[in-house]
């Protein structure tokens, strides 16, 4: 990566609360024009590496670079980057107009030269005419519009995001996404936004960083972090993960051999350190578990009980029992057939490609979906 | 059937409950405002003659004090040095008010209880301190001579308008002080930080967002210390000397020696009406904290 292409730069950021580790050397750098995310669990340290983006925290160790200027140390209102913060903070007795204003007044711009500017960042949001309201007035999400509005009509070198959507109801939830993923692509600026949203991050990001206890699991794309999830937090964390317990019988690079209950069961993706005879996690996601009424012969083909079927409107989750373990499929309702009832004898089917192998130590790691769910 | 025996029982039951409820805030109204208030006004328009009070409707106490021109000139007097009162206890509460509430980190319940911790010693005590301060062998002279600034104690520090005022700021500072912070207290600290965020140093921020933020609690605090200035009879009776007769102790002087209670209460409703109307003028501003302004 070119340096002028960095629009931030975190260099070994380390943040220090009393004798809590919030962020824990930190390294990364983002790309002019990027929609970066930071997703992990509340007190993951996600919003703290935001605020030291932003200069309302300073790092204990380590740097921050924006546009290549070292700004660590640089109070807030001298950088260039703003914030949307999750309660927005309107100023409560400013107008919409006078809210988008202060920014520029602190720039010492008149209220003529703004006016195009406010005026076109409200058309942005969508909001024009809504100038003369107070922040009391508004809607949360017409507040979420504003507060967005406010942050980009100085052009900053980027937009931080923390939570933004938190306070919205789901539908308003994802219809604001489309609305910052739009905004983001028409004025090129590069987002940094904060999340515990798995979804949200997977939609919007071109990259997502991942956080459990102030320490970055995993910088990647959306589909390297589901597809090859470095560590079992990252795997549970996103998507819908199966847990399994195995013993490693052989491996040949990343091929490993796996007795699955008895059964050999092939995976593609084997930890680096997993040796034969080591205890394994065997984690395969939901949807990449295939039911079938007899055995088709290939490998990886392993006898299963049906025990629960749920609808859920889209599709039917299925806890299968797979000697002695259980194991969950999710079937589309379009694929699925009546003979996956209660009680039913199936088969159940994997692609090697689809099986990670982690080390068994990494079952603590392990967000438990129900957990996660509350 | 059901609904209908509930329906029926319940004015039955559940009203008068709710009136007796009432009853004591209404009994202490009644005796303590209404029926004082009541006696007040309608003596305010009788005369007194030596020792009788005449109670026949006359407007001569409200003529006697537009026409002479010594109690127009106290009112003014007493309201000219309210005034300054509040101010410069604005101006010393404020700061601290602003500090404890966004520079501490820690020890804020601690700063807050000791500034108000003057509340809980008793009113004529803190007086005779100040006496004792300012007075001819006072700390101050003490000092002073110590350093070597004078030589001979000085006068100039009691019994005049400068004691007057000096003691009233010191008395009305916790009044100004807890509206203050607690209006400071309530702008959430992400305000602040969009401030900042947004290109505001500390110095912009106090002005386009704490101060505009504060002013509910600013004006109620400079209403406190206006009012409580403008009543006080005791700090300029002992404090004041000569120059020490404000419009408080007209009135009390009236119910005292002069015995002419139906001018003390014509007295007394007319600085009632003048704090009642700051009060109402300044109502929409101040904020309900206080418990003084509620709506």
């Amino acid at each position: 990566m070119d340096s002028h292409e960095v629009a931030i730069e975190l260099q070994n950021v380390t943040k220090v609360f009393g004798d809590v580790i919030a962020v824990k050397d930190f390294s990364v750098k983002i790309r002019k024009g990027e929609f970066f995310s930071l997703l992990g669990p509340s007190g993951c340290g996600k919003t703290t590496t935001l605020r030291m983006i932003a200069g309302l925290e300073n790092p204990t160790e380590g740097r921050i670079l924006l546009e290549g200027k070292d700004v660590t140390g640089v109070p807030a209102y001298r950088r260039n980057v703003n914030t949307v913060f999750q309660d927005y903070a309107l100023f409560p007795h400013m107008n919409v107009k006078k809210n988008i204003y202060f920014p520029l007044k602190m720039k010492k711009i008149s209220m003529a030269e703004a006016e195009p500017k406010i005026k076109s960042v409200l058309s942005l949001v969508n909001m024009g005419g809504f100038e003369y309201r107070l922040p009391q007035q508004l809607s949360g999400g017409q507040r979420q519009r504003i507060a967005l509005a406010r942050s980009l009509v100085n052009e900053p070198a980027a937009l931080l995001l923390d939570e933004p959507l938190g306070a919205l109801d789901f539908k308003l939830r994802v219809a604001m996404q489309k609305v910052l993923k739009d905004i983001q692509r028409n004025v090129g600026i590069t987002f940094v936004y904060v999340t515990h949203d798995q979804t949200e991050a997977m939609t919007m990001s071109d990259r997502i960083a991942v956080m459990n206890n102030g320490v970055v699991h995993q910088i990647g794309s959306p589909e390297e972090i589901y597809n090859y999830p470095s560590s079992p937090f990252v795997a549970s964390f996103i998507g819908d993960m199966n847990f399994l317990r195995g013993v490693l019988i052989s491996r040949e690079k990343r091929m490993g051999v796996v007795d699955l209950s008895g059964e050999k069961v092939f995976s593609e993706k084997c930890a680096e350190e997993l040796r034969p005879g080591d205890e394994v996690l065997f984690c395969v996601r939901a949807e990449k578990v295939l039911l079938n009424r007899k055995r088709s012969g290939s490998k990886n083909v392993l006898k299963a009980r049906v025990q629960r079927v749920v609808f859920r409107g889209n599709d039917y989750e299925i806890t299968c029992l797979l000697k002695g373990q259980e194991i969950r499929a999710i079937v589309a309702a379009a694929n699925w057939n009546s003979s996956l009832k209660e009680g039913a004898d199936i088969v159940v089917e994997f692609k090697p490609e689809d099986i990670i192998l982690y080390p068994i130590s990494g079952e603590k790691e392990v967000i438990k979906y129900s957990v996660e769910a509350v | 059937m059901n609904n209908r025996y509930s329906l029926r029982k319940e004015p039955l039951f559940d009203k008068p409950r709710e009136f007796i409820k009432g009853i004591p805030i209404i009994v202490w109204l009644l005796f303590l405002v209404i029926i004082p208030f009541a006696f007040t006004i309608a003596m305010s328009f009788y005369s007194s003659k030596g020792l009788v009070i005449e109670k026949s409707f006359t407007l001569a106490n409200y003529i006697k004090f537009f026409t002479e021109p010594i109690y127009p000139r106290i009112l003014l007097k007493s309201l000219r040095l309210a005034l300054s009162v509040a101010v410069i206890a604005l101006g010393a509460a404020y700061p601290v008010a602003y500090m404890v509430s966004f520079k501490l980190k820690r020890g804020k319940n601690l700063l807050f209880m000791m500034c108000i911790i003057p509340l809980w010693v008793s009113y004529l005590v803190r007086i005779i301190a100040w006496r004792s301060i300012l007075g001819n062998r006072g700390v101050l002279n003490t000092i002073l001579m110590w350093i070597g600034i004078i030589k001979e104690p000085l006068t100039i520090f009691l019994y005049n308008r400068f004691a007057i005022a000096i003691t009233l700021t010191y008395i009305t500072i916790p009044f100004v002080f807890i509206p203050v912070y607690t209006s400071l207290e309530k702008i959430p600290k992400s305000i602040l930080n969009a401030a900042s965020d947004l290109g505001a140093n500390e110095m912009r921020t106090f002005l386009n967002v704490v101060l505009p933020l504060s002013m509910p609690g600013l004006i109620t605090g400079f209403i406190f210390a206006f009012v409580i200035a403008l009543g006080d009879y005791i700090i300029p009776l002992q404090l004041g000397g000569t120059q020490g007769i404000m419009f408080g102790n007209l009135i009390w002087s009236q119910f005292g020696f002069s015995f002419n209670w139906p001018f003390g209460a014509a007295l007394g409703l007319i600085l009632l009406v003048i704090s009642v109307t700051i009060l109402g003028l300044t109502a929409k501003y101040g904020s309900t904290e206080g418990g003084f302004l509620s709506e």
